[in-house]
C-alpha cells in the first residue's frame, strides 16, 4: 500500500467515523416500565438501540462498556406518537406566510419535500410534546392538493427528516372555490373523475411506450406520442393503487361522495372525517379503509347529543376502523401538533378504551401510511423512536422526560425551553 | 276573581317549579372547596341558590332534593373569564372606537353553545366583544341559565367591563382600509385621545350637574354622546376594563396607560407575553387571562410559552386560564391539566385557574370560584379527579338548579346514537 492511498483510506475513514459514530453507539434504556404497544406491557424492562433500531427489549440486558445508559426507573417508555395531516416543516415564520396551498384547483404535483425547512422551530416543539414522527402535508385548499411526506423529526437536512417522500395524495371533497369552476360538491367530484379518468389513460399511454404500439409503419404520430405532464405522472402511482388517496370530507355527503371515488377508480382510500362519520362506521370497517378522525373537539349541531364526537371513536374502534385522530382539529397550519392525544384523552372520558387510544397515537397512524415495519410500536427492529413519559399520553399532566429519535437522544430544548430559561430569572 | 286566583296559583306554580333559584343537597362526595381544602364523604346545602352549609357532618334539612354523589368529585362551577358564546354578533369592526357597544344587547340565551358549554362543568362566562377596534364593545358576564330572560342570566352586582384591543388585529384591520390605527403608535393615539374627549365630555358634565344641584335654573344640558357615556362610566370606576394584547411592551404600556387615567384595568387577556414582565403584572395586581399552550399562530403570538405559567405564578401573578374558543370551553379542567405538564405549580393553585381567579377576574369572588356558606350553589359535579384527563363532568348546577345531567344528555350511556 503507498502512501497516497493509505492517505485516501484515512480521509475516507476521517469522512465515515461520524456517519458510524453515532450509528455504533448503543443506547440501554434502563429499567422502565415498557407499553410496546403492540404486546404486553413488561415492567422493569431494558430497551437496547443500536444503528438507530430497537435491538433487544427484555431484562438486565447486556452491553458494551461504552454504552449510553438512560435510567427510566420510574418512567413509561412508549413508542413515539404519529401525528398525519401537519404542517410541520412548512408552517413557515408568522408573517413570512407559510408554503402551504400552491393556486390552482388540481396540483398533485406540489411537493412539501421541496419547502422543508429543517430550521423550523415548530420541529424541535412537536417532538418535546413526544411527537416522533410526522406527516406533512402540501396543503387542503384544492380539490387536489399535492404529495405528503413522512418525517422523522430528527435530521440536518431535509433529506434526513424525511423517509418517505410519496405517502398520500390530498384530495378535498369540501374544496369549492367561490364564483369559479368547481363552486359545488358535484363540481368538485367531477373535477377529480375527470383527473383520475386522465391519469388512467396516461398510465396507458405512458405504459404502451416500448411495446409495439407505434403504428403500422412503427412510425410515431404526433397524437399517439408520449410527453410527460407532472401533474398526471403526481397521480399515476394514485391510480395505479401504490401511494394512499387521502379524502378530507367535512359531512356525511362529501363522505359518500369520497367512497364512491375510491370504489370507482379502486384507490387506496383513506377518509378524513370531522363530522358525519358514524353512519359510514360499519361500512369503513368492512372495506377496510382507514379514518383520520378529526372531529372529536368539533362541537356537535344544536339536534345532536353534547358528547357525539366525543364519543365517536369509541364507536369507530367497536365497528373495527383502522383509525387514528387529528392533531386538535384546527387543521395543518397549527403549530400544537404536540395536542394529539387532548382528542384522545375526550375519546377515552366517553367510552374509547384506553389500549385503543393509544394505538391510535401510534400503530395505527403507521399502519395507515403502510409503515407499520418501521414505526408505531416497541418492537424489534423496528426504528428507535421512543419517547420516556413520567406517564400515560393520555393525561395532560404526564411530563416527557426524553425523547429519543432515530435511535438518537434529543436535547429537550426548542424555543419554548429556551424562553423560558431566558425569562426565569 | 276566581279565575285570577287560578292564574295566580299557576304562576307561583311555575316560576318555583322552573325558575332560580333552588334548594339541594349534595351528599357524599369528594368536595374540592378551593378554598378550605378537601373534604372527603362530605355534604353540600344550597337553599335559595345560595350555599347554606358545607362539611362532612352537616344536617340535611328535610324536603329538600337530595342527589347523592358518592364517588364522584365536586368542584366549583367553572368560570370562563375571556368567552365569546351566546352572542348573535361579536365585532363591530367598522370604527376603531365602538365604546356605545353592549355586548348584552347580543346575548341569546337560547343558544345551543350554551347548552354544550353546560356540559363541560361552567356555570359562568364572561362573553365579549371581539378585538377589531381599540375600544370594542362593554361585555357581559352571565351565568349560563339557558333559555332564562336575559335579565336573569346577566349578573348585575357586578362591574361589567369594556374590551379594549392592542397589537395586530386593529393595526391590520385598519391598516389594510387606509385608516387609522395600522401602527402600534397609531393604536396607542387612538385609544389615548378617545380618553381626552371623554375626559373633556365627563368634566362638561360635572358642570352642568353642579350648577343643577346648586339650583341654577334655565341650564341647558350639554348634547348626550353615547360613546362618551360608556368612557365617562370608565373614568367613573363604574366599568373595568378587560385588554386584548400579547407582547410584553405593549403589556407595560396599557397597565402604564390605565394607572395614568385612573382606570381599573381587571384582566389582561391572551398575555402571551405575560411570563416576560410577571414582576409589573404583579405589582399592578392585574389578572393574566390566557392560554396554556397556544403559540406561533401569528406573529405577536410567537413567543407563546407554556412553561411561562410558573415564572409567572413565583412573581405573584393571578393566572387565569380562559378558553376564547366555543369549543376549548367546554374542556378547560383539560387545559388546566397541561398547566402540570410544563410548571411546578401545586394542584390546588391549578384549579384555582379556572375557578377563583377567574371569579376574581370578572370581580366576582365573593359569590363565585370556591364552595364555601354564603356563595352561589354554582357546582360541578365530576366522575374523577377533575385534573385526571380521562374524567367527566356528570352535572353542572346552577343555584341549586340542575342545568346539565350527564345521565339524560349524553350519547355514551345510550351506547349508540349512530343509528
Amino acid at each position: 500500500m503507498n502512501r497516497k492511498k493509505i492517505i485516501l483510506l484515512a480521509a475516507v475513514l476521517f469522512f465515515l467515523y461520524p456517519a458510524f459514530s453515532h450509528s455504533s453507539q448503543q443506547i440501554l434504556i434502563k429499567n422502565g416500565t415498557v407499553i410496546p404497544v403492540e404486546g404486553a406491557h413488561i415492567q422493569k424492562a431494558d430497551i437496547l438501540i443500536e444503528a438507530g433500531k430497537i435491538v433487544k427489549i427484555g431484562r438486565d440486558l447486556e452491553t458494551s462498556p461504552s454504552a449510553h445508559i438512560i435510567d427510566a426507573s420510574g418512567r413509561y417508555v412508549y413508542p413515539g406518537m404519529v401525528a398525519l395531516m401537519t404542517a410541520v416543516g412548512v408552517t413557515g415564520y408568522p408573517g413570512a406566510g407559510n408554503d402551504l396551498d400552491e393556486s390552482g384547483v388540481s396540483t398533485p404535483q406540489m411537493d412539501p419535500f421541496d419547502a422543508i425547512n429543517p430550521e423550523d422551530p415548530c420541529i424541535a416543539v412537536t417532538r418535546l410534546g413526544g411527537v416522533t414522527t410526522v406527516m406533512t402535508i402540501s396543503g387542503t385548499r384544492s380539490p387536489i392538493n399535492g404529495k405528503s411526506v413522512i418525517m422523522n423529526l430528527e435530521g440536518r437536512l431535509a433529506q434526513d427528516l424525511v423517509i418517505k417522500r410519496y405517502a398520500a395524495q390530498i384530495f378535498n371533497m369540501g374544496a369549492k372555490s367561490d364564483g369559479k369552476y368547481p363552486s359545488t360538491l358535484p363540481g368538485v367530484v367531477s373535477l377529480i373523475e375527470e383527473k383520475l379518468n386522465k391519469a388512467k389513460q396516461y398510465v396507458q399511454k405512458k405504459e404502451g411506450i416500448g411495446g409495439d404500439d407505434k403504428g403500422e409503419e412503427g412510425k410515431e404520430n404526433e397524437s399517439s406520442r408520449f410527453r410527460i405532464d407532472l401533474e398526471m405522472e403526481a397521480l399515476l402511482p394514485v391510480i395505479k393503487g401504490e401511494v394512499p388517496a387521502l379524502f378530507i370530507t367535512n359531512d356525511e355527503v362529501t363522505i359518500r361522495n369520497a367512497l364512491k371515488i375510491i370504489d370507482q377508480f379502486d384507490l387506496r382510500g383513506v377518509i378524513k372525517a370531522s363530522k358525519g362519520i358514524l353512519k359510514y362506521a360499519e361500512l369503513l370497517g368492512e372495506k377496510k379503509i382507514p379514518v383520520i378522525w378529526g372531529g372529536t373537539t368539533g362541537i356537535p349541531g344544536r339536534w345532536e347529543p353534547f358528547d357525539l364526537n366525543y364519543h365517536t371513536a369509541a364507536v369507530l374502534a367497536e365497528k373495527g376502523v383502522l383509525f387514528t385522530f387529528d392533531s386538535g382539529g384546527w387543521g395543518p397550519e397549527s403549530r400544537n401538533v404536540r395536542n394529539l392525544p387532548v382528542p384522545a384523552s375526550l375519546s377515552v372520558a366517553y367510552g374509547l378504551d384506553e389500549e385503543q387510544a393509544l394505538r391510535a397515537l401510534t400503530i395505527n397512524p403507521a399502519k395507515i401510511i403502510g409503515m407499520d415495519d418501521e414505526l408505531g410500536s416497541i418492537e424489534q427492529g423496528k426504528t428507535a423512536n421512543l419517547v420516556i413519559w413520567s406517564g400515560s399520553p393520555i393525561q395532560m399532566s404526564s411530563r416527557i422526560c426524553q425523547v429519543i429519535i432515530n435511535g438518537k437522544v434529543i436535547p429537550m430544548e426548542s424555543i419554548q425551553t429556551r424562553l423560558r430559561d431566558q425569562y426565569k430569572e | 276573581m276566581r279565575n285570577r286566583f287560578i292564574v295566580f296559583v299557576l304562576a307561583v306554580f311555575f316560576v318555583t317549579c322552573l325558575a332560580w333559584p333552588q334548594d339541594l343537597v349534595l351528599k357524599g362526595g369528594t368536595i374540592l372547596t378551593i378554598t378550605n381544602g378537601t373534604i372527603e364523604n362530605g355534604t353540600i346545602v344550597i337553599k335559595g341558590g345560595k350555599i347554606a352549609g358545607v362539611g362532612k357532618d352537616i344536617p340535611i334539612p328535610a324536603g329538600i332534593r337530595v342527589i347523592d354523589v358518592t364517588g364522584k368529585y365536586v368542584m366549583p362551577g367553572i368560570i370562563d373569564s375571556h368567552s365569546h358564546i351566546a352572542l348573535t354578533d361579536v365585532n363591530e369592526a367598522t370604527d376603531p372606537v365602538t365604546p356605545q357597544i353592549w355586548m348584552r344587547e347580543a346575548l341569546e340565551p337560547s343558544s345551543d353553545s350554551i347548552k354544550k358549554t353546560l356540559a363541560g362543568g361552567v356555570t359562568m362566562v364572561k362573553t365579549m366583544h371581539g378585538s377589531a377596534n381599540i375600544i370594542g364593545g362593554v361585555n357581559v358576564t352571565v351565568k349560563l341559565k339557558y333559555r332564562d330572560q336575559i335579565e336573569n342570566m346577566i349578573v348585575l352586582d357586578t362591574r361589567q367591563q369594556l374590551k379594549m384591543a392592542l397589537g395586530e388585529n386593529p393595526k391590520r384591520l385598519y391598516g389594510s382600509k387606509g385608516r387609522i390605527p395600522s401602527t402600534r403608535m397609531g393604536n396607542a393615539y387612538v385609544m389615548r385621545n378617545a380618553f381626552v374627549k371623554a375626559k373633556e365630555y365627563k368634566e362638561k358634565w360635572d358642570r352642568y350637574e353642579k350648577e343643577k344641584a346648586k339650583g341654577k335654573k334655565d341650564l341647558d344640558p350639554p348634547e348626550k354622546d353615547l360613546k362618551m357615556e360608556t368612557l365617562k362610566m370608565v373614568l367613573e370606576k363604574k366599568l373595568g376594563i378587560d385588554c386584548h394584547v400579547y407582547r410584553a411592551d405593549e403589556i407595560v404600556w396599557v397597565i402604564n396607560f390605565c394607572k395614568e387615567w385612573g382606570i381599573d384595568l381587571l384582566q389582561l387577556s391572551h398575555c402571551i407575553d405575560g411570563y416576560k414582565v410577571p414582576d409589573i403584572i404583579a405589582e399592578a395586581g392585574i389578572c393574566y387571562g390566557g392560554w396554556i399552550d397556544w403559540w406561533g399562530f401569528k406573529e405577536e403570538a410567537y413567543d407563546g410559552c407554556p412553561y411561562g405559567f410558573e415564572i409567572m405564578h413565583k412573581a405573584g401573578v393571578r393566572i387565569v386560564i380562559n378558553s376564547d374558543s366555543a369549543d376549548e370551553c367546554r374542556y378547560l379542567y383539560l387545559n388546566a391539566a397541561k398547566v402540570l405538564k410544563y410548571n411546578d405549580i401545586p394542584e390546588e393553585e391549578v384549579l384555582k385557574m379556572i375557578t377563583l381567579n377567574p371569579a376574581y377576574a370578572i370581580e366576582m369572588e365573593h359569590r363565585a370560584g370556591s364552595i364555601e356558606k354564603g356563595k352561589d350553589g354554582d357546582i360541578a359535579v365530576f366522575d374523577k379527579y377533575p385534573l385526571d384527563s380521562t374524567s367527566k363532568c356528570l352535572m353542572t348546577i346552577i343555584e341549586g338548579k340542575v342545568c346539565f345531567d350527564y345521565a339524560k344528555e349524553s350519547v355514551t350511556v345510550k351506547g349508540g346514537g349512530y343509528e
